[in-house]
């Protein structure tokens, strides 16, 4: 059995919006990325999830129960990061944290001090009212409370989006931590590194469809990589075209200006590559990372059917 | 005269939080990025340009008139874009913008439904059911749509999908070519380094460093890492006459250090061997500012010792 389970999930908001047959399933001990435009119904899939909407059609189940109807049996199990903050006005970050605690029945204070250490929200910043606090304060403090019940599945919709670069990091080496202890784990983000070094399996969502599922080490061991060239003269350019015709037949070309290209090879014509270029004059060599980012632009782009205007 | 100007602007909430005499200029025309770790000042540095807030101590200044006395006209110069942001009860977006633009004096809409139409927003979709990402299409459109001098933005890209991100920055950087001076706060090193002049970290309300975003594009030094199919070639690699920075041995990969002009020169000599991968490690602004957290926290341990 799945620890989570989308199945045929439909929810129509009309107008072409909502969700239109999902199907997804995680497994305990996975990590699986959810990836998508905004606005293409991650939040969707995922409040379904959550129990706070009810499918027109499918299902979703977590622990094999209906989520819409079996909600109360299936919560105290589940941690949940909204992808919107939005916490209730007039309370302290530390009465903020009690009430969740009460909420739970839980109160694991060696959890929840660990928690509070690894994402550094000390005395002093938990003393303010919720209403005063930053943005990035406030994304902490839903983290926190999500994971101090220690609870075994985990529903992360952008969990990251606002924390500063060095608690990304840190909240990278949790979920990695977590995944080891056999926590379950859906997590949508825009973030290309932090899917790519937490995820195990990856779905793509487009306009509510699920377009494109897939293991996360394939594209990790792919074995194109891209690089970016500028050559001293438009004329150098030239040549290498010409030349690499024959000699580099993986090679393709993303994107070129006057001297600059950014082109992408297999591995194995690597060393032809490098003969070539450095019979040409070139100024800069290098290589583009994110392979995976390159790969999701692709179903990222494409026109959605614009109707705005305010005439 | 600079269109920005923070003059030991000090806003101290107490116990150690706040902002500390910060002293920073922006000048006509140009982008300056704004970069600190959550809650290390970003928005309330802003807040105090805008006049939201009265300082502590010093001042902020935009065009030559302080924030906080003159709230209402440099208002009129400033298109602003919140961190956070929370709309007024209205109806739709169409009806937001139309508030603000009577709001600013703002007749002719042309610009603003070119925006629209470049963002790709739907503004007649009701306010509160939109997403984040329209949330924040609809606020840029209303900071842009009247052509201030000025714009400020706080976190303006967070929550957005790559592709919107790139749309959004591609609007911001027009902006800028216009001659229009902007300030931006962010988390992506990568974003500020693409559109920035210059950019200026803060930490525990001070700010430790501005830096020349053309000093960090073009290092004279290069850095590159090279694996080789084997052993034999690595040992020659490493004997020859290419300064090396890092060495794993068990990897048959190296890292060296070159002039930046040398690249093709690398290349040649690479030429004799047979290549696993090659990568630059480009220097990056994230880099950058590491390395100044890192000797400000080792001067302060340095410190507490003596």
């Amino acid at each position: 059995m799945h620890v989570i389970e989308v199945q045929n999930l439909t929810k129509d908001y009309g107008c072409g919006r909502g969700v239109f047959n999902v199907n997804l399933h995680v497994d305990k001990g996975e990590v699986f990325g959810f990836l998508g435009p905004n606005g293409a119904g991650k939040s969707t899939t995922i409040r379904h999830l959550m129990g706070f909407s009810k499918p027109d059609s499918g299902s979703t189940k977590i622990f094999g129960k209906e989520t819409f109807n079996k909600y109360y049996e299936i919560l105290g199990d589940v941690g949940y990061i909204p992808g919107e903050i939005a916490l209730p006005a007039g309370l302290t970050g530390k009465a903020f944290i009690a009430m969740m605690q009460d909420l739970q029945h839980c109160h694991n204070q060696k959890q929840l001090r660990g928690m509070l250490d690894l994402f550094e929200l000390d005395e002093k910043t938990l003393s303010g009212e919720t209403k005063r606090m930053s943005l990035g304060v406030k994304r902490k403090l839903a983290v926190v409370t999500a994971f101090m019940s220690d609870p075994d599945v985990l529903i992360l919709d952008e969990p990251t989006s606002g924390l500063d670069p060095v608690m990304q990091e840190n909240f990278i080496g949790f979920i990695r931590e977590e995944k080891k202890r056999g926590k379950t784990i859906l997590l949508s983000s825009h973030i290309f590194s932090e899917i790519d070094a937490t995820c195990d399996r990856i779905a793509i969502i487009k306009d509510g469809r699920v377009v494109s599922e897939f293991i996360a080490d394939d594209l990790k061991h792919a074995s194109r990589k891209f690089y970016k060239v500028t050559f001293r003269s438009p004329l150098g350019k030239t040549v290498f075209f010409e030349r690499a015709k024959n000699k580099v037949p993986s090679l393709t070309v993303l994107s070129e200006s006057d001297a600059e290209i950014e082109i992408s090879a297999e591995d194995k014509d690597l060393n032809e590559l490098i003969a070539l270029l450095s019979d040409i004059s070139i100024i800069s060599f290098g290589n583009r990372k994110e392979s995976l980012e390159d790969y999701f632009m692709a179903f990222y782009k494409e026109d959605k059917d614009f109707k705005g205007a305010l005439k | 005269m600079s269109v920005i100007k923070l003059d030991k602007l000090t806003k101290d909430y107490g116990g150690g939080r706040g902002i500390f005499d910060l002293d920073l200029t922006v000048e006509q025309g140009e982008m300056m990025g704004y970069v600190g770790t959550n809650g290390s000042g970003k928005t309330t540095t802003i807040r105090n340009i805008l006049g939201f807030l009265k300082p502590t101590r010093g001042a902020a200044y935009v065009n030559g008139l302080s924030s906080w006395e003159h709230s209402s006209e440099i208002a009129a110069e400033i298109g602003y874009v919140p961190g956070e942001i929370a709309f007024p009860d209205l109806k739709t977006g169409v009806e937001f913008l139309k508030c603000q633009a009577e709001f600013l004096g703002l007749k002719n809409m042309n610009y603003a439904d070119e925006l629209i139409a470049r963002l790709q927003l739907d503004p007649r979709a009701n306010l509160k059911r939109m997403s984040k990402g329209m949330k924040q299409k609809t606020a840029l459109v209303a900071a842009l749509m009247n052509d201030a001098p000025v714009i400020i933005l706080d976190e303006p890209t967070t929550g957005l999908d790559p592709l919107m991100r790139a749309t959004f920055l591609d609007i911001i950087k027009e902006e800028h070519k216009k001659g229009k001076t902007i300030f931006m706060s962010s988390h992506s090193f990568e974003e500020l380094e693409s559109t920035c002049d210059r950019v200026a970290m803060v930490n525990d309300g001070h700010i430790v460093d501005v830096c020349d975003v053309a000093r960090i594009k073009n290092r004279p030094e290069k850095e590159f890492k090279i694996e080789f199919h084997s052993r034999r070639d690595y040992l020659r690699f490493i004997g020859g006459a290419y300064e090396i920075i890092r060495n794993q041995e068990q990897y048959n990969q190296v890292t060296v250090k070159i002039p930046a002009a040398d690249a093709a020169a690398l290349l040649r000599s690479l030429r004799a061997y047979d290549v696993k991968f090659i990568s630059e490690l480009p220097y990056t602004l994230e880099r950058h500012f590491k390395k100044v957290l890192i000797e400000k926290k080792e001067k302060e341990t340095h410190e507490k010792r003596n």
